[in-house]
This record gives C-alpha cells, sequence and structure tokens, in this order.
C-alpha cells in the first residue's frame, strides 16, 4: 500500500496503519536527525516525538505533500528546536573529549561502512560551527540526498536560501577540516 | 559518468549548480570509483560526507520505534478518555463549591454566628428587621428529623432549609 492508503486509515484511527508508516520512514528520518543532533540514541527519541505530534495532526496533513516531507520537517524542526537548547560549553567538551582519528576514505575500500562510521565522527566533532538551519540543509541534501525543492520544503524556506545554507556549510566544514584533520589534505599541503 | 565528465562537473557540484539528474550521477561515482573520490577529496574535503554510504538501520530499533510509538498513541488516548471521564467530576466539584460559597454568603449576610456575621447582624437590628418565622415544619417519620423551611411569603422562588434532629435541640 502507498503512503497516501496507510495515512487515510490512521486518520480513521487504524493504529496500525500508522504503525506501517513508521516501520518504512522511521529508519530514514533517524539517519537525518541523528546527524543534525550527532547523537545516535537521542535521535530515536526524537523520531518517537516526531511520530507521535503527527499522529496527533494528522488531520491537518495536507495530502498533495508527501507524507515523508512532512514528517522530515516535523523531525527536523524537533531537532533544531532541541539544538536550539543546548549549551555551546556542552557540545564544545563533546567535541574534545572526543577527538581521535583514523585517515579513511581515500583507499580502494572507501564508500564503505568503516568510511560512513569515520564521516559521522567527523561531522559530529565539527558539526558544531554550523547553525542549526545550515546543519540540517547540509545534513538532508548532501547527506541524505534529498532534492534542493524538498530540503525547501522541509525547511520552510525557498531553494535559494537552501542552496546558500549548504555554501555556507560547506565552507564551514571545509576550514575545520583542513584545520583539525590534516590527514585529509592532499601531500603536497600536509605540514 | 565516466572519470573526465566527473572531474569537469566538481566544481560545479560545490556550488550547487548542477541538475538534480547529474548531481545524483555525480554522488554515486563519488561513492563508486576510488581515485576520483581520492581527487574529489583533495580538492574539497568537505565531500567526505557526500561519499559516506547511507548508515543502515537495524530492523529491531524499527520495530522497537514503531512499538514505542504505538504504545504512546494509545496513552494518548487513555489520557483523553480519563480526561472525558474526569469532567463530571469536576462539574460537580464545582458544584459544591458554588453551594458552599453560597452558604458562607448567606451566613455572612444573612445573619449566621460566625464573627464575621457581624455586620449583617447589626443591618438587621438597625432596620428592624426581623427574621421571617418558618412557614413549614414537617416531622420527617421514622427519620428522627424535623425539617423547617424559610421563605418570605412575597418570594415563592428563594428558600432555606434547615434539617435537624429533635433529640439535639436546647
Amino acid at each position: 500500500m502507498t503512503d497516501r492508503g496507510w495515512v487515510r486509515s490512521a486518520q480513521d484511527g487504524d493504529e496500525e496503519a500508522f504503525a506501517q508508516l513508521v516501520r518504512r520512514h522511521s529508519g530514514g528520518l533517524h539517519r537525518a536527525v541523528a546527524r543534525i543532533l550527532a547523537d545516535d540514541a537521542e535521535a530515536w527519541d526524537v523520531v518517537q516525538m516526531a511520530f507521535l505530534k503527527a499522529w496527533q495532526r494528522l488531520d491537518r496533513y495536507d495530502s498533495r505533500y508527501s507524507f515523508s516531507t512532512w514528517l522530515y520537517r516535523i523531525g527536523t524542526n524537533l531537532a533544531i528546536d532541541l539544538l536550539r537548547s543546548r549549551s555551546s560549553r556542552e557540545r564544545t567538551h563533546k567535541a574534545h573529549t572526543e577527538h581521535h582519528l583514523r585517515l579513511v576514505g581515500t583507499g580502494e575500500g572507501a564508500g564503505s561502512s568503516t568510511d560512513r562510521a569515520e564521516a559521522d565522527r567527523i561531522l559530529n566533532q565539527i558539526v558544531g560551527v554550523l547553525t542549526p538551519q545550515q546543519r540540517s540543509a547540509f545534513v538532508l541534501r548532501e547527506m541524505q540526498g534529498l532534492d534542493t525543492a524538498e530540503v525547501a520544503e522541509v525547511l520552510g524556506c525557498s531553494a535559494t536560501t537552501v542552496r546558500n545554507h549548504i555554501f555556507q556549510a560547506r565552507k564551514a566544514l571545509r576550514r575545520e577540516v583542513r584545520a583539525r584533520f590534516p590527514e585529509y589534505l592532499p601531500a603536497s599541503e600536509r605540514r | 559518468m565516466d572519470c573526465n565528465m566527473f572531474r569537469e562537473l566538481l566544481s560545479s557540484y560545490l556550488d550547487e549548480s548542477l541538475d538534480e539528474d547529474r548531481w545524483r550521477s555525480f554522488r554515486r561515482h563519488l561513492r563508486e570509483c576510488a581515485s576520483c573520490r581520492k581527487y574529489a577529496l583533495s580538492e574539497d574535503p568537505s565531500l567526505l560526507f557526500a561519499a559516506a554510504p547511507e548508515p543502515v538501520v537495524l530492523q529491531a530499533d524499527v520495530e522497537a520505534c514503531a512499538a514505542a510509538v504505538t504504545a504512546g498513541i494509545r496513552r494518548q488516548r487513555l489520557a483523553r478518555r480519563l480526561q472525558r471521564r474526569r469532567r463530571p467530576w469536576l462539574a460537580a466539584a464545582a458544584a459544591i463549591m458554588i453551594v458552599i460559597a453560597g452558604g458562607l454568603f448567606w451566613k455572612v449576610t444573612l445573619g449566621g454566628d460566625g464573627g464575621s456575621s457581624a455586620p449583617g447582624i447589626e443591618a438587621s437590628v438597625e432596620g428592624n428587621v426581623e427574621m421571617a418565622p418558618p412557614t413549614v415544619e414537617v416531622e420527617m417519620a421514622g427519620e428522627e428529623v424535623r425539617i423547617y423551611q424559610f421563605a418570605a411569603e412575597d418570594d415563592s422562588g428563594t428558600a432555606v432549609y434547615f434539617i435537624v434532629n429533635p433529640a439535639m435541640e436546647l
């Protein structure tokens, strides 16, 4: 059954239909939220909250839009709220205590789960330099692979704003990676 | 997409100026071709994040999430039902409060025995207004109580009742 069918049943009060939507979308939403928050366990809490909020607001869901976009919007907003409520001191402390690295991502086996874990670990350490909006736009577009238009809908802004967020995020991340992870520089640029 | 095309499109990818199809082809090549990935990362290390494959989410985590959400929905429904049931109790509590407040008001303004009732007593004395005698007195056979009804003759809508146990009368 399509999302639209499950949503219609859920709107009639069918809990099992809604559980099917949870099974279909919780993995993707968790990947995005975990990268935005840089916290895997907390991301599951946010995912659950997002689905419960979606259930409460099902009557307001506009079926002209994709259910996943609507859900990502709820989840991303919750994640952004959580980021704003965290103290910057806590984030800085976490970044310093987790600073340990390996050089990966350039070998024959690149694109493996090891690279993914490494990319996530590096992102977790430097993502604090981004604003919540930049972080969300970068994760949804660059890491989750959503269309620019979809990211704009999720974040409630224009496609131009999304491109600008990603441009600024890339600039900041490039600077941070070069400063803190010289392993990723070409040999000629390493000191 | 071949390696030459990939390298040509690198700056367009970084500028966010590729159309969606080319953008996806570029990312696919970035993940699949080790030499192009190495080249791309040396050009811009922020591409590390695009090169990383999607993390795998465990089915057990997904099922746990679905179970938690379903339990949350049931809790919400139960809470709503309990809230609905609580409403008659709230109405009854409100009615009791109104009766108590009315009784206190009557006591204060029309001559109760409490200390704060003095103004009410003074007013009735100064105005030489005597309390109306009980208009009805009913013995409740078998109940061992007597009921007095006080009411003004010209106001049939208002009455005050006292239930008295004669055994306790002075």
